[in-house]
């Protein structure tokens, strides 16, 4: 790995000005696409300034209608918290799902989505639930955070500090993990919720999207058979030896029906039916 | 104090002590002082000529201490990378095409990662930079990485004496009765077979340790190598040194399964560099080194035919490969597509006629070498897919197909339609044996409640046969201390498979001994004079029976020192148990009191001296051994995203004599979850346009992981031990993934019959079985 | 350089690193506790696996100054006082849950945190657990045995 500064920033306020000094800062959260990506040499900052012990960054706060999750929060936590688990358990299989239980226990929810990798599960959970990210200067709707590979709405040095998740009548994820690495070749959240019904799709095409035809047919029917003839169009889709675009395009229709389902099941939302 | 027979029982490993509390040492482990350390300049193309190499931004950077080059190299004629294969003949009778490799390419880079040059710096990171910034100028050639392609007019050419890429041309078999018998059969069955291009992936990646000490003009390497002996052997040769001024050495090795088996260029670079720095030079690869120079495995292209009559009675098979060696010849070169996938061709059925022919091709691809199995796992693929492809099209239960072919145990011994000399086996017992352990009559029940899932099943059994490999000789000493620990040395080489145990088990028994006073020494060329390392399952074979010899003469030498002390004969000393007993008199003596006297020149007869007892066995393989056994296993797939999960996996093996029932499941388990890597996961792929390698990470390729992989059910058929070798044992170590690829392929065919879907090459990836559902129409 | 103070298998070490320094890298060239190996560059393999504040972690992945002021326990730190094998060595070794020994302390450190979080595992429980590490030699059956056996003898005992 290249040498560069260290800091641990203690507030955000330290953070930020500490960023604006460098010549070329990287945040580091939990740094599990960070450091690979140093360590093959494709990133190569000046500093690294570490986020971890910034209290405004911690916490998960929960109320019927909303899940608030500070932006330092690891995978492992939002997949184990009890009342995430009871109120949106899509939430919590999608968190528990990410990477490894090693991955799980040092990633974070901030990290993955200032990252935005395109099979990555977290943009799927914010965009498909219609959640909203808070950062140290202003809201962004899911809908206009994620802005296509690794790209997002993010300024240079600012911070996401934490995600808002309303909390949906009813929600489903299902992963189809790339067989080597984990990611996802295709993850499909969909809900039923405040922001109507939702459709994200992560990992199958340049970052995640919505599929408006399957949103408006489980407007009406919220049932797998309702989405069932809705072909899904590959051409701008990801093709790779994994999957081609055709093969992503297929999943994404079958994993939509199987998140339906579970969306449906008593088993997962016995609570709020 | 007698220890109780150990031999045949399963023992806990006496080497996981260390490894369970972090003390194994592994060659990243092994630091000498004052060590430089190595990092390669590779070539980032698959086929180039180097013109120019500028070094001189490199050499000026912090800490760097050499800079060697292709050219340099070249100007020390050094010998190239020699090739040791047993398959050299074409069938024309023209000798194979052996080009020579150099360790650092002077003139063309024939594959992606092959070495162009090697910075030694103070750190790693340092000789990291420095390579980094050392300039190569490069003009890009034409590749050629697909086999099927190589031999293609107009396909780029990577040696000018190899026309067509030709490495080998092979024919091994009855060519004439072959294609008589297809002429008149009845039915002739054709399947085409890829098999696919893997690499061994230990988890420990390779790495070694130069030295060199001006004075003596002693030459050492700490290498993670399983080959100690053969290895220095040739690295000297290459190097034009007295192969007793290089001490090679091995520390634990972090897993092989063949891949830590050939000589490599990097050892040799370093030896060169250490001489010329007069200090330790240490280089450890990274993986995505280890992915792009490590030898790879299989791939291979076969046409298989097998004639039948209208009984279904075998009557011949032809199984025709193209192999891709890569861009020259590892260390086995064309071996393992030609010779080593001719020597089992047929598995345990009685066909009359074989041939096999297969063309070795270069490519612009790292080399392939042996992977566990070597050309058995190939040969049983070819058969066993052919068996069930030729009973679904011919209408019989694949079952029984299989039983009307296998080769009756009142047949034994038994020259195969290839020439393989089966000494023992009772093959249609173990087919039944696995059959009933899969419990047959329960599984329309699982038939029914895997549909209630909207799930597939299928089920197969696939009987195997291999044969052991490997050097025909090994070496055993035992050793005798004065604090009662009995020193045993080998030349075999454990990378894992429990040797330091097994061997000690062996011993320990033979004499009475408890295991734990025998302390083991491997992989080291001052422990013995020869060594065979590992491969070709011939760990206990070999190592095992002079482990046993070397007991043996100890015993001998007992006898007469027991007789010394009791004035008796040593004709009339029986030995048993640990005790030596005068049978007409009935005074005895201990083993350990033997060892005692053996220490003492006073209670020694004359003629012997202090050291007596201590003992040196060689052991020849007269004839290889033939380990068989049958696999059985039900899979589900999902039809509607193609993703397949192997439920059940059943295995009966005949090894022989098995020495510790605990470690040979080890083996079994290892090699059968290898195979599921093949059949369903594995694969090394290189972009045929543009040469590169796509698996270049563990995020690429993927390796079966612990929620892939079923309970196993394993037993061992002990009833037909063979007589080619006093401890009776076969060879466990590559029985496991010659079954398991095909049983699971075979399994998936059978859970997508209803789609009519009757063959896909491995991998079975999950849209590839999506894809063969949809284009197979039926559902 | 920067100075680094933590606790590493029980003994508080204070020690200068370069900030680009992995944590696998201080515990084995600084600290010579080699039982960690490194065996992929890319967070795949496991075989660096240590706790970190009671949680298993890639120690590759992570650097050496994230964990001032934690406390790490390595395969070296696992083991009874007298050194007798804690509960999951003894079970590896009974089961013969490792061959090479290579990916075996990172093995060892991801069970113990799984049984640490699960107590009470299935076998599916096991296989998803150590979903995080590789291994090439045992096919995986032996390990998850091993698991499931040192839960049954540490019941009660860790309670």
């Amino acid at each position: 790995m290249n040498e560069f500064k260290f800091m641990r920033a203690a507030t955000l306020a330290d953070a930020a000005a500490a960023f604006e000094k460098a010549d070329d800062a990287r945040y580091l959260a939990g740094g599990q696409t960070l450091l690979p990506v140093m360590k093959q040499g494709l990133a190569v900052p000046s500093d690294v300034i570490s986020l971890a012990r910034i209290g405004e960054l911690a916490g998960i706060a929960v109320s019927k209608e909303r899940i608030d999750i500070g932006a330092m929060t690891r995978h492992a936590d939002v997949a184990a918290h009890k009342e995430i688990r009871a109120l949106l358990p899509a939430l919590s299989v999608l968190a528990g799902g990410i990477g490894d239980p090693h991955v799980r226990n040092r990633g974070t929810i901030g990290g993955s989505l200032a990252n935005n990798d395109p099979a990555a599960d977290y943009p799927a959970a914010v965009l498909g639930l219609g959640a909203t990210i808070v950062t140290d200067e202003r809201t962004i709707a899911a809908e206009h955070y994620f802005q296509g590979l690794f790209a997002t709405a993010l300024e240079p040095g600012e911070l996401i500090t934490r995600v808002e998740f309303p909390v949906p009548r009813r929600a489903g994820y299902v992963k189809f993990p790339h067989p080597a690495s984990r990611y996802a070749l295709v993850g499909v959240m969909v809900s039923d919720g405040p922001h109507g019904i939702r459709v994200a799709v992560t990992g199958a095409g340049a970052g995640v999207f919505r599929v408006p035809a399957m949103e408006q047919a489980l407007a009406k029917s919220f049932t797998p058979e309702a989405i069932a003839d809705i072909p899904i169009a590959d051409a701008d889709l990801t093709s790779d030896r994994h999957g081609s675009a055709a093969y992503r395009a297929h999943l994404v229709g079958v994993l939509a029906r199987r998140a339906v389902t579970l969306a449906a099941s008593p088993a997962m939302h016995g609570h709020r039916s | 104090m007698n220890a109780p027979a150990s031999f045949g029982k399963s023992q806990v490993r006496v080497e996981d002590q260390r490894f369970l509390k972090g003390q194994g040492r592994y060659i990243d482990d092994v630091n000498l002082p004052g060590q430089g350390y190595g990092a390669f300049v590779r070539s980032p193309h698959a086929h180039a000529r180097v013109l120019s190499i500028d070094t001189s931004a490199a050499a000026t950077m912090p800490g760097v201490l050499l800079i060697v080059t292709g050219a340099e190299w070249a100007t020390q004629k050094f010998g190239p990378l020699p090739c040791r294969s047993p398959s050299k003949v074409n069938r024309d009778g023209t000798p194979f095409k052996d080009p020579a490799r150099q360790c650092l390419v002077h003139d063309v880079a024939r594959y992606v990662g092959e070495p162009v040059a090697l910075v030694v710096a103070a750190t790693a990171a340092a000789a990291r930079s420095a390579a980094d910034a050392v300039l190569v100028d490069y003009e890009t050639l034409a590749s050629v990485t697909d086999r099927g392609r190589a031999m293609a007019a107009g396909s780029a050419q990577l040696w000018p004496e190899a026309p067509q890429n030709l490495c080998l041309d092979f024919e091994q078999g009855k060519r004439a009765d072959v294609e008589s018998a297809m002429a008149s059969a009845k039915h002739v069955i054709r399947l085409d077979l890829e098999n696919n291009r893997l690499t061994a992936v230990p988890m420990e990646p390779r790495g070694a340790i130069a030295d060199f000490d001006r004075a003596t003009g002693q030459y050492t390497l700490w290498n993670s190598s399983q080959n100690i002996h053969a290895n220095r052997d040739l690295m000297a040769a290459m190097l034009r040194i007295p192969k007793d001024k290089l001490h090679h050495l091995a520390p634990d090795i972090g897993g092989g399964f063949g891949g830590k088996n050939s000589v490599y260029a990097e050892p040799i670079v370093l030896l060169y560099a250490a001489g010329k720095l007069a200090h330790p030079v240490k280089w450890v690869a990274d993986r995505t080194e280890a992915f792009l120079t490590d030898t790879h495995g299989r791939d291979q292209h076969s046409n298989v035919a097998l004639a039948l009559d209208d009984t279904g009675k075998f009557l011949a098979l032809h199984v025709h490969s193209i192999g891709n060696v890569g861009a020259a010849c590892g260390t086995m070169g064309p071996f393992t597509p030609t010779g080593g996938s001719a020597r089992t061709q047929g598995g345990p059925y009685a066909i009359p006629a074989i041939l096999y022919s297969a063309q070795a091709v270069f490519t612009n691809t790292v080399q392939t070498d042996p992977y566990r199995g070597a050309g058995r796992p190939e040969a049983v693929f070819h058969i066993e897919r052919v068996i069930e492809f030729a009973a679904r099209k011919l209408g019989i239960d694949p079952v029984e197909l299989r039983r009307r072919n296998l080769i009756q145990p009142e047949q034994m011994p038994y020259t195969s339609g290839i020439g393989l000399a089966i000494d023992c086996g009772n093959f249609p017992a173990v087919m039944d044996r696995v059959i009933a352990m899969s419990d047959r009559p329960g599984y329309a029940a699982r038939v029914t409640a895997s549909a209630a899932k909207g799930l597939r099943r299928g089920f197969a059994v696939t009987p195997y046969l291999e044969c052991s490999g490997g050097a025909p000789q090994e070496e055993a000493q035992l050793k005798f201390t004065s604090d009662g620990i009995v020193l045993l040395a080998v030349g075999t080489h454990s990378t894992g498979m429990g040797h330091e145990t097994a061997l000690a088990q062996i011993v320990g028994d033979r004499l009475g001994i408890d295991l734990h006073r025998i302390h083991f020494r491997q992989g080291d060329t001052a422990a013995t004079k020869i060594g065979g390392g590992h491969g070709g399952s011939r760990g206990i074979e070999l190592g095992g029976c002079a482990a046993l010899k070397a007991a043996d003469m100890v015993i001998d030498k007992a006898r007469t020192i027991a007789a010394h002390a009791l004035n008796s004969r040593a004709d009339d000393i029986a030995f048993g148990k640990g005790k030596l007993t005068d049978s007409k008199t009935g005074q005895s003596m201990t083993i350990d009191g033997v060892i005692a006297a053996a220490g003492d020149q006073s209670r020694l007869p004359a003629g012997m001296s202090v050291g007596a007892l201590d003992s040196t066995a060689v052991f020849d393989r007269e004839m290889f051994t033939v380990p068989n056994g049958a696999h059985a296993c039900e899979v589900e797939v999902d039809p509607e995203t193609g993703v397949i999960r192997v439920v059940d996996f059943w295995a009966v093996d005949d090894f022989g004599s098995v020495i510790n029932p605990m470690l040979a499941d080890g083996q079994v388990m290892g090699g059968i979850v290898q195979g599921l890597g093949q059949a369903l996961l594995e694969e090394v792929v290189y972009d045929s346009d543009s040469g590169q390698a796509l698996t270049t990470s563990l995020l690429e390729y993927a390796l079966p992981r612990a929620d892939h992989v079923p309970r196993m059910k394993i037993e061992f058929y002990e009833g037909a031990p063979t007589k080619r070798n006093p401890l009776g044992a076969k060879g466990a170590g590559e029985a496991g993934c010659c079954g398991a690829s095909p049983v699971i392929v075979n399994a998936v065919l059978d859970a997508l019959n209803d789609y009519g879907v009757t063959h896909i090459d491995m991998p079975l990836t999950s849209e590839k079985v999506w894809r063969a559902i949809s284009a197979g129409g039926k559902a | 350089m920067a100075e680094l103070t933590l606790t590493v298998n029980g003994n508080p070490v204070r020690s200068d690193c370069a900030p680009g320094t992995l944590l696998s890298g201080f515990l084995r060239e600084t600290l010579h506790l080699t039982g960690t190996h490194v065996g992929c560059d890319t967070s795949q393999c496991g075989a660096c696996t240590v706790i970190v504040d009671g949680r298993s972690i890639k120690s590759c992945t992570m650097l050496a100054h994230e964990a001032d002021g934690a406390s790490v326990t390595t395969i070296e730190g696992i083991a009874n006082a007298d050194g007798t094998l804690h509960p999951v060595q003894q079970a590896f070794r009974t089961h013969h849950a490792l061959q090479c020994g290579f990916c075996t302390p990172g093995m060892v450190m991801a069970s113990v945190a799984l049984l640490a979080r699960q107590p009470e595992p299935t076998d599916a429980d096991v296989r998803h657990g150590l979903e995080g590490n590789m291994c090439r030699c045992t096919g995986y059956q032996n390990i998850v045995d091993a698991v499931l056996a040192s839960a049954k003898s540490m019941k009660g005992v860790q309670a």
